[in-house]
């Protein structure tokens, strides 16, 4: 027992005298194993190769509307009569216009106002308006 | 006082007697404590469509735009008086459009669903 015990702690001595010799050794090898390790190196954080924050500098800009920044008016009849059909005088809906939310609601808005008011035809588009450039993506039957 | 724009539609008649028209409904309005601002004559053209009025049919007008401040309380006496005048054909009072061209910032792309699920509750 006491032989046995004397040999546990000669084992454990020279264990921890390997490890000793073990751990300088291994320190020295993981100093030169960090890329250009110095003195003047030692705050270096981490995530200086980690890619910086920020926002995306390649966005496309915000999707406008083809009136965005023009003002709506109830007396401009040759823009209100783009939005309408040529053939019953119906507006055309927001799938068709490709308008924002806010423009429609103007246009549908003016165009009722222009029908009151008497400026705007109702059953049909203005004769002298039909050859205007087309905004509508409407596909009628040929 | 609110800003109001009267959108008026007259007979087609001669010069003098338009022109006599106008200055009724324009002292009209003063009587009753408005201010013009501007009067705009926007042509004699042919109507969108066939206008009967005081027992007459009408497919040609002059358009005039009166640009006045004004107290509200004078509209409905001034609808009833126009109503009454044989040559206006039309009158419609509208608040002043204000012309802003707001920064429109463009079609901000919705996020679908999200607006399927919040609603849930």
């Amino acid at each position: 027992m006491a032989a046995a015990l004397v040999v546990s702690s000669r084992g454990w001595g020279k264990l921890r005298q390997i490890l000793a010799a073990g751990k300088g050794a291994g320190a020295s090898c993981a100093v030169l194993w960090r890329r250009g390790c110095s003195s003047q190196q030692e705050h270096v954080s981490h995530n200086e190769d980690l890619p910086i924050q920020m926002e995306n500098p390649y966005k496309d800009p915000p999707k406008r509307c083809v009136l965005c920044g023009i003002n709506v008016d109830y007396k401009n009849v040759q823009l209100l009569s783009q939005f309408v059909s040529p053939y019953t005088g119906r507006i055309y809906g927001r799938h068709i216009t490709g308008l924002c939310g806010k423009k429609q609601k103007e246009i549908s808005k003016a165009i009722k106002r222009a029908h009151v008011i008497g400026f705007m035809p109702v059953v049909y588009k203005d004769p002298t308006f039909l050859n205007d450039p087309k905004i509508c993506d409407i596909r009628h039957p040929e | 006082m609110p800003r109001y724009e009267l959108a008026l539609l007259l007979k087609a008649m001669q010069r003098p007697e338009m022109a006599a028209a106008l200055k009724r409904t324009i002292e009209a309005l003063m009587e009753r404590g408005a201010v013009v601002r501007n009067l705009e004559n926007l042509g004699e053209r042919s109507l969108p469509y066939k206008i009967s009025k005081h027992n007459q049919d009408h497919r040609r007008g002059g358009y005039f735009l009166v640009d006045f401040d004004g107290p509200p309380t004078i509209i409905s006496t001034l609808m009833d008086h126009l109503g009454r005048d044989v040559d206006v054909i039309r009158p419609t009072f509208i608040k002043h459009p204000v012309s802003k061209t707001e920064e429109c910032s463009g079609i901000i792309p919705v996020n679908y669903e999200d607006k399927l699920y919040t609603k849930k509750k």
